[in-house]
């Protein structure tokens, strides 16, 4: 039974790691702006996308080794999709900030409709085969199977969310968002560009969503243009689980998500004699979301918001 | 003054109108299935194959000398567009039966439509209940999902004596009704189902599922589910080496069921389908080389049904002492004609007494007919 049990643990890292990075993108965005980019979800479905698109044209020039041209596309898809966060938070956004928070969610909500029917309309519904960026090689461990692929994805996972901590806390450009997401009226009183902080976190959002994207459509072989859907609000549970606005609460949120997901599947038919079938993963999963809500309506790391600092937000 | 001449105007239009598309003597016969979206590659293939025999009918002169004209409309394999396509066909006056829809979710609101205004149709969709919900106005030459459930559990306890299963649905009506099809036929050879696991129908994870179905190491995995879900079950559980022999429906039957799974992961994977392959009669090797001709490519996976669907029409539509819709109702149900697909003839319920079924197995990276 222990060896069972590190087999679905490692499933459990492999989904909530991608859950994770996800949840991020969402966490980032609400704690600067207190906004609920449903547009989010889409990006990560971009990132396989235009992954492929530009690692075919690189191939169709000549290209280089394999493994730099899969590099060069995973950093291309990374600049070109923080990008379009940008872009749009530039021209869907910012002008309806004076309006409110339902106008900005809104949008938010139009452009990822606007997302998701352009690819299917320009690259078509069905869903397309994705080559996988690392061979995936079983190994033996534990008493348990691991794919070269899961550890991949653990490993880029932790190192992007590591990379992510260790700029928000230690650098400049990190003190920018850490400000506005504590006081946008105190932050310009001192000197920080409040847009560069907002237009910062919606490169690095969506930026991260793309890798997930990637990683996700490289484990399990496909994308299609909705993929972003279904996942997109599991991040988001994950976000709202964690804390929402707390960078590490995203990563616990992830992670948890998908333990709960994994070890539903896997235990409950056998707790409950085989009574309860695996098809109650979803009402187990929200079950116990609901229940750490109604005992930690924050989230799990969210700070309890206080008065002051709802008032502080509602100048944006 | 001007108000009535406008209105005359008006209804004047309307009629020249109404009279363009048909000339007065053409048959007009409706067909209808997702010809856009993810499921487009069967849906077209159907129309496609219709409209083959009807250019090889209207060639010879048509049906009594009158021209046949195929009306094909998209369902998008959505079954609210589907009513729309349905009352579309009942409110124009000149369509006299219709062939579709492909999908049991779209054709089952239909039904109801289609009886009100007395229209012939032939069914393309496998689902059971279709032909048991007591309208008359519904026949099915393709085999029903009865049979698909039923040969493979035949042929894994017969021929490969294999007895221990397990069950993988998508909780879909199609999905969990096959799966329950499957259960019983392998009981009744003297199987055993060691356990049956639900997943969702958007699924693409199933790895925790996996590990708890090697639990029960079972000899055979039987998924009732959709595309790409039967891939992706299929491609995870060769990466954890799970080796039980795989089994999927119809829907399976796709080349990119074998690009999605990897060609290494889905060889030795068995799938039902209902139409035998295009190499296997010379009438079949004749019609792949019309639509070759017709369309400029090979026929796509349901061309054939398409094909047989229309001459089960055109035959009822022969036999019609008068060619409206009451005349071709008249007739359906006592069809009997040889198709492309064998002889069709249909009981009460207006199912086909003959309809065969077809197993296939994965083997060098295509689908080989299980002889």
């Amino acid at each position: 039974m222990f060896d069972y049990f590190l087999q679905q643990l490692i499933f459990a890292l492999a989904i909530g790691a991608i859950y994770g990075l996800i949840a991020l993108g969402y966490t980032m965005v609400y704690g600067v702006m207190r906004l609920i980019n449903f547009a989010h979800g889409e990006f990560f479905m971009l990132g396989p996308y235009v992954y492929t698109f530009v690692f075919s044209g690189l191939v169709g020039l000549g290209g280089l080794a394999p493994m730099l041209d899969s590099a060069l596309a995973i950093v291309a898809s990374f600049v070109i999709i923080g990008l379009l966060g940008v872009t749009i938070e530039r021209f869907a956004y910012r002008p309806l900030r004076a309006y409110g928070r339902l106008a900005p969610m809104l949008s938010a909500l139009g452009m990822s409709i606007v997302l998701q029917s352009a690819v299917r309309v320009t690259v078509g519904p069905q869903p397309v085969h994705f080559p996988a960026i690392v061979a995936s090689e079983p190994i033996a461990a534990l008493g348990g199977m691991v794919t070269t692929m899961q550890l991949g994805i653990l490993a880029a996972a932790i190192l992007l969310m590591v990379g992510l901590t260790l700029f928000v806390n230690g650098t400049r450009l990190g003190i920018w968002i850490r400000a506005a997401s504590e006081s946008w009226t105190t932050s310009s009183l001192l000197g920080i560009r409040v847009n560069r902080a907002v237009s910062l976190v919606f490169f690095i959002g969506p930026g991260l969503g793309a890798m997930a994207g990637i990683m996700y459509a490289s484990y399990y072989g496909i994308m299609q243009p909705t993929m972003g859907s279904v996942i997109g609000l599991k991040a988001f549970t994950a976000a709202i689980l964690g804390g929402i606005g707390s960078i590490p609460g995203a990563m616990l949120g992830g992670f948890l998500l998908g333990a709960i997901e994994v070890f539903g599947t896997a235990f409950l038919p056998i707790l409950s004699g085989g009574l309860i079938g695996t098809e109650y993963r979803d009402v187990f999963a929200f079950a116990v979301l609901i229940l750490v809500l109604l005992f930690k309506p924050a989230g799990l790391l969210g700070e309890t918001i206080s008065e002051e600092t709802t008032v502080a937000k509602k100048d944006y | 003054m001007t108000r009535t001449r406008v209105i005359l105007s008006a209804a004047a239009l309307l009629l020249a109108s109404s009279a363009l598309p048909a000339v007065a003597d053409d048959i007009v016969l409706g067909g209808s299935a997702p010809m856009s979206g993810a499921q487009a590659e069967f849906g077209q293939s159907q129309i496609d194959g219709a409209q083959i025999y009807f250019d090889q009918l209207n060639e010879k002169g048509g049906i009594k000398g009158n021209n046949i004209v195929f009306k094909a409309l998209d369902d998008r394999a959505d079954p609210r567009q589907g009513t729309l396509v349905a009352q579309q066909f009942c409110d124009d006056s000149t369509v006299i039966g219709v062939i579709g829809h492909m999908n049991s979710g779209v054709t089952m609101p239909a039904l109801d439509i289609y009886s009100e205004c007395g229209m012939a149709q032939v069914v393309p969709a496998t689902n059971p209940e279709l032909m048991r919900m007591g309208f008359e106005t519904v026949v099915r030459p393709v085999a029903n999902d009865f049979v698909q459930g039923a040969l493979p559990a035949k042929y894994v306890t017969e021929t490969l004596g294999l007895k221990k299963a397990v069950l993988v649905h998508d909780k879909t009506v199609f999905g969990q009704g096959i799966a329950g099809v499957f259960k019983d036929n392998f009981e009744a050879g003297g199987g055993e189902i060691a356990g049956t696991f639900g997943a969702n129908p958007e699924d693409v994870d199933f790895s925790a599922l996996i590990a708890s179905i090697k639990l029960e190491n079972p000899d055979v995995v039987y998924m009732g589910a959709g595309m790409p879900q039967l891939a992706l079950f299929l491609k995870q559980m060769r990466e954890q080496s799970l080796q039980a022999q795989f089994i999927g429906p119809d829907i399976g039957f796709t080349v990119d069921f074998i690009t999605q799974a990897g060609a290494a992961s889905a060889e030795g994977a068995l799938m039902t389908f209902q139409l035998p392959p295009y190499d296997s009669s010379p009438e079949l090797r004749d019609f792949s080389e019309r639509h070759q001709a017709r369309f400029g490519r090979a026929p796509g996976p349901y061309a054939s049904l398409g094909f047989a669907n229309a001459q089960v029409m055109a035959a009822a539509v022969e036999k019609a002492e008068t060619l409206d819709r009451e005349g071709v109702l008249a007739q359906l149900h006592g069809v009997t004609v040889d198709t492309l697909l064998g002889p069709v003839a249909f009981d009460e319920n207006g199912e086909n007494t003959t309809a065969s079924m077809y197993l296939y197995v994965v083997k060098d990276g295509k689908f080989e007919l299980v002889k």
